[in-house]
């Protein structure tokens, strides 16, 4: 039906996924590729841009909890960004707020976790 | 069991010919008087039966066999050469033989006798071979019934040996003659109709011109032979002139039979090659319909087409190099073996030796400098695109040992063939599909089953409650779960959830959770309580991507009461005076998370009830239901069709929600379930006591929109 297509883009130690599309039940493996890919590298600090994704459907949410205890152990996050108010709502509904941070711009989930790296450093 | 019958047939005429040949030496033997004519005929009678017997034994012997001309020819002429050797070796060798039997002087007439019965033997039985060879050759690959014309031909043979018989009566040779003319005029007619040259390959056919020659030639001398006044043809004649002249005819229609055959091939020579190319291209298609109809196991139509693909072209290999991420591997060899082929596979991929990819290209090995070192010498490579829907699927490979060895034609066959080898391949993917799909719709079929046995078949019906419940499952089953739980004649509680996932998993999921409901809200209240209960229970079995989105609510019938909490639902709605409330107490998804936070963030909110207040559960089916244009129908629309049809019962306002949907999303199909319980609070009964609006069947739409 719909298209569902994913970049990713390394920023330093951050790498951003840029969602493109209607991620659904049929589409969701694209992403779970684009994630194996990333664990496999070792990139575990993650930002996803949502601001083309038009639709997330519920077999779409489970992608990024099928990944993110994963990240989580391997100290790294899965953070979410620029969502529009529809697909926020979805995610919301769930109480995914409550288990991701989620941002308004990609920049601000860059900064944060800049900010962890350097608290670390420290 | 048939087989046994032939046989058992086959040596009852064995027994019959051997019976007959004891009769006849005894005859030959005892009784034999060449002097009275009588004698002469019964010994001829003999003869006769004899020989008939032999034929049909022999008949059968020879017919079963696998006809091959060329075999039947050498056959013949290896035949000939025999009576060739027996007729001028009869003079020396008999000469010796009936010497030595006139040394023994008392039984010099039976051992002379025996000696020239003997000779006589073979050369019947030599005989007899020859013309059922000739018959059999006469009757290959003939289409029309043409038995009338050789057993006509027969018939004239015998007539005209049988002449031989009169030879006392010198006034009836021309009856003699009569025949013996027909018979070389049939013999004529007969020779013309050879047809199975056409289906011989040029190089039998050569082979065949310098047989013809030399069988002819022999049929000649043993002609002369036959009817010279040599000592040979003179015991055959003592034996039985009729056969005797019977030989002589065969001589004569093998020696006219087999020059006729060679001028014939010799006309055949300049267009064998085009015959040949005729028959080979019958064969494709026979090859190509054999690729076509068996493409049920991807395995096997690869090792056919590579088969095929040696058969067709003068390759010795061949094998596919499919194409799966970009790279070519190696599937289904023949004449080579994986070492090889992937080593000639890599070569020429990897290096890119070709000029345009789709194309198919020929690349001469020697030419090429630092070439993998193979363990055959393979010169030559062919290489066909297999192609499907435009989409290049791999190459047909095939590789020579000589070089340059694949001409246009081979090009044009393996051309063809890769064709029809991509026709296939594409008839097995398409099968392959629609098994596919058929099992997809055998798995929807068992999820859907499950679903529609796990919802409830009824609503149940209560004083103060109009319930109305309706579900229409996609095609892909949601995952969408709701439930009632009459607890207690005070307590009433319902459920709805939604799967996340489609399909059978999605369907085995609401299967535990009904489970989980159905045990919990018998022994737990609150349906905070009950919801992390759930969730606690669902760590065992759920898997990290799946979660389940649930609301539960207890309805206390006596206090008027409604309890609630949700973890992550699309929220209850409440309208109440024409405004549309949305419930929404916090709460994360079951199977989101497994710690303190599930619990930590989900609340309960309590609403007291008032008279016509109408409670809506539904799932995400309805909100994003969509239009052709992709748009959801939303929050907002859904809200006001329940504000218009509020004053209505229950049923009633499903069915206009339900009506709005539908008109909404007519162009697009649906892709979740769709569930929707509406709950219409009543106060007061009428006063007649009887409810003012009776509760119906829950409208299970089982058809797919």
């Amino acid at each position: 039906m719909a298209e569902f297509s994913t970049s990713v883009k390394d920023a330093g130690d951050v790498n951003i996924i840029y969602l493109k599309g209607y991620l659904d039940a049929h589409t969701a493996p694209t992403l779970e590729n684009t994630f194996s890919n990333l664990i496999d590298r070792e990139r575990y600090s993650i930002v996803v841009n949502f601001k083309d994704l038009a639709y997330i459907s519920s077999a779409g949410l489970g992608v990024f909890m099928a990944f993110i205890e994963k990240v989580r152990e391997n100290k790294g996050d899965i953070k979410l960004s620029a969502m529009s108010d529809k697909v926020f709502n979805i995610f919301d509904l769930l109480g995914f707020p409550l288990l991701y941070e989620i941002f308004k711009t990609e920049d601000e989930a860059i900064t944060k976790f800049k900010e962890i790296k350097k608290l670390e450093n420290q | 069991m048939k087989l046994d019958m032939v046989n058992l047939k086959g040596n009852l005429k064995f027994r019959t010919f051997i019976g007959f040949t004891v009769l006849l030496f005894a005859y030959k033997l005892f009784l034999y008087n060449p002097d009275s004519w009588i004698y002469i005929l019964i010994n001829e009678l003999l003869v006769g039966i004899t020989v008939v017997s032999l034929i049909t034994y022999l008949m059968d012997l020879i017919h079963s066999r696998v006809v091959n001309p060329i075999s039947l020819v050498m056959n013949i002429g290896i035949l000939n050469a025999i009576l060739f050797f027996l007729f001028i070796l009869s003079g020396d060798i008999l000469g010796r033989l009936f010497k030595i039997a006139a040394g023994s002087l008392q039984s010099q007439g039976i051992l002379n006798n025996i000696i020239a019965f003997a000779y006589s033997y073979i050369i019947l039985g030599s005989t007899v071979i020859v013309f059922l060879i000739l018959r059999e050759l006469y009757f290959l690959k003939q289409k029309k019934s043409v038995g009338l014309y050789f057993n006509t031909m027969t018939v004239f043979f015998v007539l005209a040996s049988l002449g031989s018989f009169l030879k006392q009566i010198p006034d009836l040779d021309y009856i003699r003659d009569t025949f013996f003319i027909i018979s070389i005029l049939l013999i004529v007619v007969n020779s013309i109709k050879i047809s199975w040259i056409a289906f011989i390959v040029k190089k039998e056919k050569i082979s065949l011109l310098i047989l013809s020659v030399l069988i002819s030639i022999l049929f000649v001398v043993n002609l002369v032979n036959s009817a010279s006044q040599s000592s040979n043809s003179q015991i055959l004649s003592a034996f039985s002139p009729v056969m005797s002249q019977f030989l002589t005819m065969l001589m004569i229609y093998g020696a006219i039979y087999f020059s006729i055959l060679f001028f014939t091939t010799l006309f055949h020579i300049p267009t064998a090659e085009a015959f040949d190319r005729k028959a080979k291209e019958v064969t494709f298609l026979q090859y190509f319909s054999k690729l076509i109809t068996q493409s049920t196991d991807f395995k096997e139509l690869a090792s056919t087409v590579t088969d095929i693909t040696t058969k067709v072209s003068s390759a010795q290999a061949a094998w596919i190099a499919w194409k799966e991420n970009d790279e070519y591997k190696t599937i289904a060899v023949k004449g080579i073996g994986y070492y090889d082929s992937n080593l000639l596979t890599d070569f020429i991929f990897k290096k890119k030796l070709y000029n345009e990819e789709g194309k198919s290209f020929f690349i001469d090995l020697k030419s090429l400098k630092n070439k993998p070192q193979l363990s055959e010498n393979f010169c030559s490579v062919a290489c066909e695109p297999l192609r499907t829907h435009d989409e290049l699927k791999g190459y047909l490979m095939a590789a020579a040992k000589a070089d340059n060895v694949f001409d246009e034609e081979d090009k044009n066959a393996m051309d063809t063939f890769s064709d029809y080898a991509s026709l296939a391949i594409e008839n097995y993917r398409l099968l392959e599909e629609s098994i596919e799909k058929e099992r997809m719709e055998k798995e929807l079929d068992v999820a859907r089953e499950i679903q529609r046995k796990i919802l409830p078949a009824q609503s149940p019906i209560l004083d103060k409650l109009n319930i109305s419940s309706l579900f229409i499952p996609a095609f892909e089953v949601g995952g969408d779960y709701y439930d009632f739980f009459e607890i207690d004649k005070d307590k009433f509680g319902f459920v709805i959830a939604d799967v996340s996932g489609k399909g059978i998993s999605a369907a085995f999921i609401m299967a535990e959770i009904k489970g989980i409901f159905e045990s919990l809200s018998k022994t737990i209240q609150s349906p905070k309580d009950i919801l992390i209960k759930a969730n606690e229970i669902l760590k065992r079995t759920l898997d990290r991507k799946n979660f389940v989105s649930a609301a539960y609510g207890l309805i206390n019938l006596k206090e008027e009461t409604l309890s609630i909490a949700r973890a992550g639902h699309c929220p209850i709605l409440l309208i109440r005076n024409n405004v549309a409330e949305s419930i929404r107490p916090s709460g994360i998804g079951l199977g989101l998370d497994f710690g303190p936070n599930f619990s930590d963030s989900l609340d309960e909110k309590i609403i007291k009830l008032e008279d016509n207040d109408i409670l809506v559960l539904y799932t995400d089916g309805i909100t994003e239901a969509k239009n052709s244009m992709l748009e959801d129908f939303g929050t907002k629309h859904f809200e006001e069709v329940l504000l218009e049809n509020s004053g209505k019962n229950a049923d009633e306002i499903s069915g206009r929600v339900i009506g709005e949907v539908t008109l909404f999303s007519q162009n697009n199909p649906q892709h979740d379930d769709i569930t929707l319980v509406i709950l219409k609070w009543k106060q007061k009964l009428k006063n007649d006591g009887v409810q003012e609006w009776q509760n119906s069947a829950p409208q299970l739409k089982t058809q797919v929109m």
